[in-house]
């Protein structure tokens, strides 16, 4: 609990000072936003430009000291002509890459060049420490509502304490000796102990709070909601989903076509990270670990023979009991749903969590909210004229209407 | 009361009153042996654990389980690290190959998920043998055994593969340098690619014999057509054209000649005008004889006097040994015959040349080359020389031979003279033997090579002229195997591989226009261009044989003659295969061995089959235990001269007076503890070959226990099969207000007056009008009772195999099941007639007659719209889909096993215990559950269910969720033929239907309106979604 205030604090505390580094840097650069140049940088050039080393192309920290603005303008938005109006460096350039061709960039303004290019002129970014799991909004009341308790755990004591001081005052006025807080409580719970009307219902209550706790522990067997285990490589799907905004189904390509999304090979990351072989967070420690797997010596920017390759032992979060089959097809191509819907903000999580406690009440109640869309897939037409005739033709027509609540559609 | 009345429980207490008193003192029959234990006062005093300790370990225990079950166990998920294109994990993949093991042959498509082979589907675009049976559904299971060889052996240790070269090569160099034979023994070889690369092999020696040999030989029958074509092969058989069949001991539906026909056959079986007629002469009682319209039983030596007695009507001549019993019934088929022409069709399943020369003579007369029979086409699956392997043994033992190298064949098991067998491969110096199983003739030879399994195997087939197979490997090999073409190339000093070897082969002159990868992925190519395969290389002994054969051609008069000459016995044995063990090359298969035999629904054994006029007269019996179980007398029998003792026997009913059955395939040795020790070796007692001999039987002691899946035989005159004949079937109407149509609708008296069985409801109807409503149509005229079905079942559903004291105890787990029931002398019709008083009646309608018509009828969960399980099931379990299935919900279930009380049509399984706990040693056989290697054939679309639960038919509900899911994903509706269930593409004569009725498209729409439909017990009024279709035999 307390280290949860600590978190929010320091990181109210990091965040504002985050602003006012970042408002200083403002301050001293006019010519573009590297901000702004490092995600088009990303999205543009990063496949296979990196700013302190060579990859498939020269590395481009400080390249606006070796070259005029220009000149690299004319080169970015389009090499081939700058290189056939014979530009010595240009082809010198080209020759020196063995005639690979950069892609042309036409589409890039002025402004987006500018920033790019102050991009790369800006000291390499300071390494941002990674913030932990943002707390959802669950949490976040959850935080509160605790707290308010204790408030009024905190004030109910100061009126007892209050009112005990007060009865003391009375009795001192009135002359009785006065008794002290403990010995009062003392002489009462005497009293009430030997009542026993007061002992069986205190009996009943402990049993029923005894019952009650068990019950909620019993029913919480098996569910794992927020299971967030640490996995072999620190693989950040904020970086991946939510800065860089890769498609979920790029690397999961089985959820569109199969029953199971598939965990993606190493061979699948290889797309990436042959050229982007330094993670912005971790550096090459953890993308290291892929090239452990495949094989790959990026000195070289080779794949290393007869390589006995090593496989990836991620920890499994979500997972369904064998006795109910679930489809991912089914619900991401044939339903339209979308992956946050069950997985919740993942291109918000560093770590993955569970998001949803994946219970069959939790199933059965999407089941029981989720409209179908009857009218844009030719597989429900004939029987939407049935629907229609049993619910209406205004009525919305819920996964369970057409079956969706029966047994067999998922345990067999 | 009065004291001289004197009450009895029962019969036993009146005739033997110690019984009841003993039992009145007793609760429990059996003691319960507390005394052997505690009365042991040396054991117990040896223990030293005493009360303080029993109890410290047991705190100590419950302590220990209760903190290791406070952390849940981390689960891995591990991706490919470089994933294979092909795959998506969860999507099932298919690929086109070929199943061959020397006997059966199938183009198949194999399911494979995440490289696992899971099942055998049929390949539809073969034109011959693309359906598989049982044996080759169930084949996908022997991929997983663990007692396969794992690696080769040299001199009976084990060896690695160069140490096997070394020692080959070397065996074959002394051979040829000592001038001795080099021999390959191998089954019929199919694949062109294989032979030439034997020839190739067998070229590089001087005195190379290649021989060719069948487990269950025709080469009698390749002989004749040799006579009389001048071809060593059989032709090839076209049932869909006949119109007339008449068969004399061949069992083509069952087990034949290799070429699967019953697909072909149940195209003219559809009742109506052009409806085939299927005469059948045969002994056992088959598969063949059940379908038929008229089955006569014979002896063999009577088949082949019938046989010359047909050749004499329909040619005009009278030959010699045509005196036969059966002249009216011959007369009349002749005539049948003859009004059908070139659209009839004679087969004979002997192995007697004479028999075969008269087949072919009857059909030439019947002038049927070119509709029925094809000579143009040959079939290319049974070329086993009999004479050759014979001299072969022969010479091993004259010790000529120097090296012999064997593939797809088993000598020691499958050959009658297994002992001279056994001794000549002593003999050979260098004896190789590729082999799947560290079985029979494993035991003798020198050098064991361990073979890949065939899903692990590259290969080619010609099953036909001009009809071309591939077949690929579907997993890595999982052991240290390779595949024989490997090894002879190897040794022929041939450094590439053998898929490039059958490449080259193909792309000369197989694949003609077409190229290799689209062969590939259908796995069967047609070609008429194509060069015929190459003859293996003939040794010169019998070649003058052949010469003298050809110049005589054939001579009908003398086969008759020679047929006359048969003296039959007093008893004849006519030896035959089961459909799920065929020649015995998959016994060590759990599945196969509990799927019932078709005709006598007995697992887990073989037994001589007996006539009961001659069980009477033999002293042989079958009786009923008290729990149901059958009992059955022993025998020992003599045939050949060789005895076996202890043979089970079982009256068959339809089993002709004077002969016997006992089917091959049993008896096996070391090919692992499914099949080891279970039932007896039928090959060891055969001679020449031939498929029937003289029996000698003398009942034995002792009892054999049968584990017998039915025990009523007939179905005391209830509509469960219905069944009716073409006349009836084709001039009256199947309702008629007398009550008595041929498929009359049940009616009941109602309020609002009569009303069908089907319209009368307790309940609530289901809206069975939105979506889907899956229905499922059962022709029985389709239906031979040949099991593929179940199998396929039991690889989809991952049905547990239970064992033989199961079985036993009636605890089979089988989703489906193939009834069979004989018809009876007593009916109502007859008892009125003859007065018989109701006992009586219902006494003898038990028995079937002596020559009973055979029914068969699959029957699974019948998925009731108005359900008896539903509504007493007390957790709701089981509960109604309102597409028409009736759905189980296993870790719902608590095992109250009230749904399986209350159900009419005794379809649920219930789970007696946990048959997939390896820890169990009694279910261990069951390796598809119990070894990590076995698993690997589970279904994983399919749960696999725990002790306690019910479980039963699910209409492949996880097919029907595919293919509603594929549809969607395409957004189109589901077609017609998109769902199909595992029973349902594994028939392969289109018995079953499956499909939504609510489409009118749909062929199961069709069939519900259709006027042979009926509902298994329609008066109970449960609404199955299943129905069936009245069985027409086509008889006046």
């Amino acid at each position: 609990m307390r280290k949860r205030l600590i978190d929010q604090v320091s990181r109210l505390v990091l965040s504002s000072f985050l602003m006012l580094f970042t408002l200083t840097v403002f301050a001293e650069e006019t010519a573009g936003d590297p901000a702004k140049g490092k995600s088009l940088f990303n999205s543009n050039c990063a496949s296979c430009h990196k700013l302190d080393k060579k990859v498939v192309g020269p590395a481009l920290a400080g390249i606006t000291e070796k070259r005029d603005a220009e000149w690299l303008f004319s080169w970015i938005r389009n090499n081939q002509e700058l290189r056939e109006s014979g530009d010595a460096d240009a082809i010198a350039i080209f020759e020196e890459y063995n005639g690979s061709v950069m892609t042309n960039f036409p589409q890039l303004s002025d402004e987006d060049i500018t920033n790019i290019l102050a991009y790369t002129d800006a000291a390499p970014a300071p390494k941002v420490v990674p913030v932990e799991r943002g707390s959802g909004s669950a949490s976040a009341s959850e935080d509160t509502s605790y707290t308010n308790l204790y408030i009024l755990g905190a004030v109910l004591l100061v009126l007892v304490l209050l009112l005990a001081k007060i009865k003391n005052t009375l009795k001192q006025v009135k002359g009785d000796p006065a008794s002290t807080l403990i010995e009062e409580a003392d002489v009462m719970t005497r009293t009430a102990l030997k009542n026993p009307r007061i002992v069986t219902m205190l009996v009943l209550l402990v049993a029923i709070i005894l019952l009650q706790q068990s019950y909620v522990a019993m029913v919480a067997v098996g569910i794992t909601q927020d299971y967030q285990p640490e996995q072999p490589i620190k693989f950040s799907h904020r970086i991946h989903a939510g800065d860089n905004k890769i498609d979920c189904n790029y690397c999961h390509y089985g959820a569109r076509k199969s029953m199971v999304s598939n965990i993606p090979s190493a061979s699948v990351c290889m797309n990436c990270h042959t050229y982007i072989q330094e993670g912005a967070e971790t550096g090459t420690e953890e993308i290291n670990k892929i090239y452990a797997a495949v094989g790959f010596d990026p000195e070289e920017g080779k794949y290393i023979e007869d390589y006995e390759e090593q496989p990836i032992n991620w920890v499994r979060i979500h997972d369904l009991p064998d006795l109910s089959y679930f489809n991912h097809s089914q619900h991401v191509t044939a339903g339209n749903v979308k992956c946050q819907t069950c997985h919740g903000p993942v291109e918000e999580m560093d770590e993955v969590y569970q998001y949803s406690p994946l219970t069959m009440g939790w199933c059965v109640n999407c089941h029981r909210e989720t409209e179908v869309d009857v009218k844009s897939n030719a597989y429900y037409s004939d029987m939407h004229e049935k629907l229609k005739e049993k619910y209406g033709a205004d009525a919305k027509i819920t996964v369970d209407m057409i079956g969706g609540l029966e047994c067999g559609k998922c345990h067999y | 009361m009065a004291e001289n009345k004197k009450y009895w429980r029962g019969v036993e207490e009146l005739t033997d009153s110690n019984l009841t008193q003993e039992l009145s003192a007793k609760e429990f029959p059996t003691e319960i042996p507390t005394d052997e234990f505690l009365g042991n006062k040396e054991a117990l005093e040896e223990s030293s654990t005493s009360r303080r300790d029993f109890l410290k370990y047991m705190g100590f225990s419950t302590a220990a389980a209760t903190l290791a079950a406070c952390e849940t166990p981390i689960s891995e998920s591990i991706p490919y690290v470089i994933a294979p294109e092909e795959i998506i994990p969860g999507v099932a993949n298919y690929y086109a190959t070929s199943f061959y093991d020397g006997h059966d042959f199938a183009s198949i498509l194999v399911k494979t998920r995440e490289g696992r082979p899971i099942k055998v589907e049929h390949n539809k675009m073969a034109a011959i043998n693309g359906g598989a049976n049982a044996r080759i559904h169930a084949s996908v299971l022997n991929l997983y055994d663990a007692t396969r060889m794992q690696s080769p052996m040299v001199n009976g240790e084990k060896a690695d593969w160069s140490t096997v070269n070394k020692t080959v090569k070397a065996g074959l160099d002394a051979a040829e340098a000592g001038g001795k034979q080099i021999v390959m023994l191998t089954s019929t070889v199919i694949s062109p690619s294989a032979q030439k690369l034997i020839n190739e092999f067998g070229a590089q020696y001087s005195n190379f014999k290649h021989v060719s040999v069948d487990a269950f030989s025709f080469s009698g029958k390749l002989d004749a057509h040799k006579a009389a074509s001048g071809t060593r092969a059989l032709p090839l058989y076209h049932f869909n054209k006949a119109k007339v069949i008449a068969s004399f001991g061949a069992d083509f539906l069952g087990d034949w000649i290799g070429q699967s026909v019953a697909g072909d056959y149940a195209t003219t079986r559809k009742p109506g005008k052009g409806m085939s007629r299927h005469i059948q002469f045969e002994s056992n009682l088959s598969l063949t004889g059940s379908s038929a319209d008229k089955r006569y039983k014979l002896t063999p030596t009577e088949m082949n006097t019938a046989l010359v007695a047909l050749y004499n009507e329909l040619s005009g001549s009278s030959l010699a040994g045509g005196k036969t019993n059966f002249s009216n019934e011959i007369k009349s088929l002749a005539k049948e015959l003859k009004a059908a022409g070139n659209e009839a069709l004679v087969v004979s399943g002997s192995n007697n040349k004479d028999v075969e020369s008269l087949t072919i003579a009857i059909n030439q007369l019947l002038a049927n080359e070119g509709t029925t029979i094809s000579n143009d086409h040959h079939n290319l699956l049974r070329k086993g020389n009999d004479t050759a392997f014979n001299s072969l043994v022969a010479d091993m033992n004259a010790g000529s031979v120097g090296a012999v190298l064997m593939d797809n064949v088993n000598p020691v098991y499958h050959f009658a003279n297994n002992d001279k067998v056994m001794a000549g491969l002593k003999k050979v110096k260098t004896s190789v033997y590729f082999t799947e199983k560290n079985d029979e003739t494993a035991q003798v030879v020198s050098v064991v090579c361990a073979k890949h399994n065939f899903l692990e195997s590259w290969g080619d087939a010609m099953p036909a002229t001009g009809h071309y197979a591939l077949q690929q490997p579907t997993i890595q090999p999982l052991f240290d195997t390779k595949q024989m073409e490997d090894c002879l190339m190897a040794w022929s000093g041939n450094d590439g591989d053998y898929l490039d070897y059958m490449k080259a082969n193909w792309g000369v002159g197989i694949l003609g226009s077409s190229d290799w990868s689209t062969a590939l992925h259908d796995g069967v190519l047609m070609s008429t261009t194509a060069p015929v395969m190459e003859e293996a290389a003939t040794e010169t002994e019998s070649s003058e044989e052949e010469m003298e054969v050809e110049t005589t051609g054939m001579d009908v008069s003398a086969s008759a003659s020679n047929l006359s000459k048969i003296k039959g016995a007093a008893l004849e044995l006519a030896v035959y295969q089961k459909s799920a063990m065929g020649t015995g090359n998959l016994a060590n298969n759990p599945w196969l061995q509990e799927l019932p035999d078709p005709i006598s629904r007995v697992t887990w054994d073989n037994y001589l089959t007996v006539s009961a006029a001659d069980a009477l007269e033999l002293g042989i019996e079958n009786r009923n235990v008290s729990n149901g179980a059958l009992n059955g007398s022993k025998v020992n029998i003599t045939v050949n001269g060789k005895t076996i003792e202890g043979v089970p026997a079982l009256i068959q009913p339809g089993q002709a007076k004077g002969t016997m059955g006992l089917a091959l395939g049993y008896g096996r040795q070391g090919v692992g503890k499914v099949a080891d020790a279970v039932g007896v070796n039928a090959f060891a007692l055969m001679k020449d070959a031939q498929h029937t001999a003289a029996i000698t039987v003398d009942v034995a002691e002792g009892e054999h226990e049968f584990a017998c899946t039915q025990l009523a035989h007939t179905m005391m005159g209830r509509k469960i099969v219905n069944e009716t004949t073409l006349d009836t079937f084709l001039n009256e109407s199947p309702s008629n207000s007398r009550g008595d149509g041929w498929n009359q609708k049940v009616e009941y008296a109602t309020f609002k007056g009569p009303m069908a069985a089907d319209e009368v409801n307790l309940w609530d109807d289901f809206d069975h009008e939105t979506g889907h409503m899956w229905n499922m149509s059962i022709d029985l005229n389709m239906c031979n009772g040949c099991g593929a079905c179940v199998i396929a079942c039991h690889a989809e559903n991952n049905v547990p195999v239970v064992g033989k004291e199961e079985v036993r105890k009636s605890r089979d787990m089988h989703w489906l099941r193939i009834d069979r029931y004989y018809s009876s002398d007593m009916t109502e019709e007859v008892a009125e007639e003859t007065g018989v008083s109701s006992f009586a009646k219902f006494d003898k309608m038990e028995d079937p007659s002596a020559s009973p018509d055979v029914f068969f009828q699959p029957v699974m969960c019948q998925h009731c719209n108005h359900a008896p399980c539903e509504t007493v099931c007390p957790v709701a379990a089981t509960t109604h889909s309102n597409e028409g299935l009736n759905h189980m919900a296993y870790n719902r279930c608590i095992g109250t096993r009230y749904c399986a009380n209350n159900c009419p049509y005794k379809v649920r399984r219930f789970n007696w215990f946990q048959y997939h706990d390896g820890s169990k040693s009694e279910f261990d056989i069951n390796y598809s559950m119990n070894d990590d290697l076995g698993r690997m054939v589970l279904n994983p679309d399919v749960t696999v269910r725990s002790r306690g639960v019910m479980e039963k038919c699910s209409l492949c509900v996880q097919r029907i969720q595919l293919g509603k899911l594929e549809a969607k994903k395409a957004g189109r509706p589901v077609k017609d033929g998109d769902v199909t269930t595992a029973c349902q593409s594994a028939c392969d004569t289109g018995a079953i239907s499956f499909g939504d009725v609510n489409d009118h498209n749909s062929e199961v729409f069709e069939l519900k309106k259709d006027k042979r439909m009926y509902h298994l017990l329609e008066e109970v009024g449960t609404q199955p979604s299943i129905f069936y279709q009245t069985k027409v035999r086509n008889r006046a």
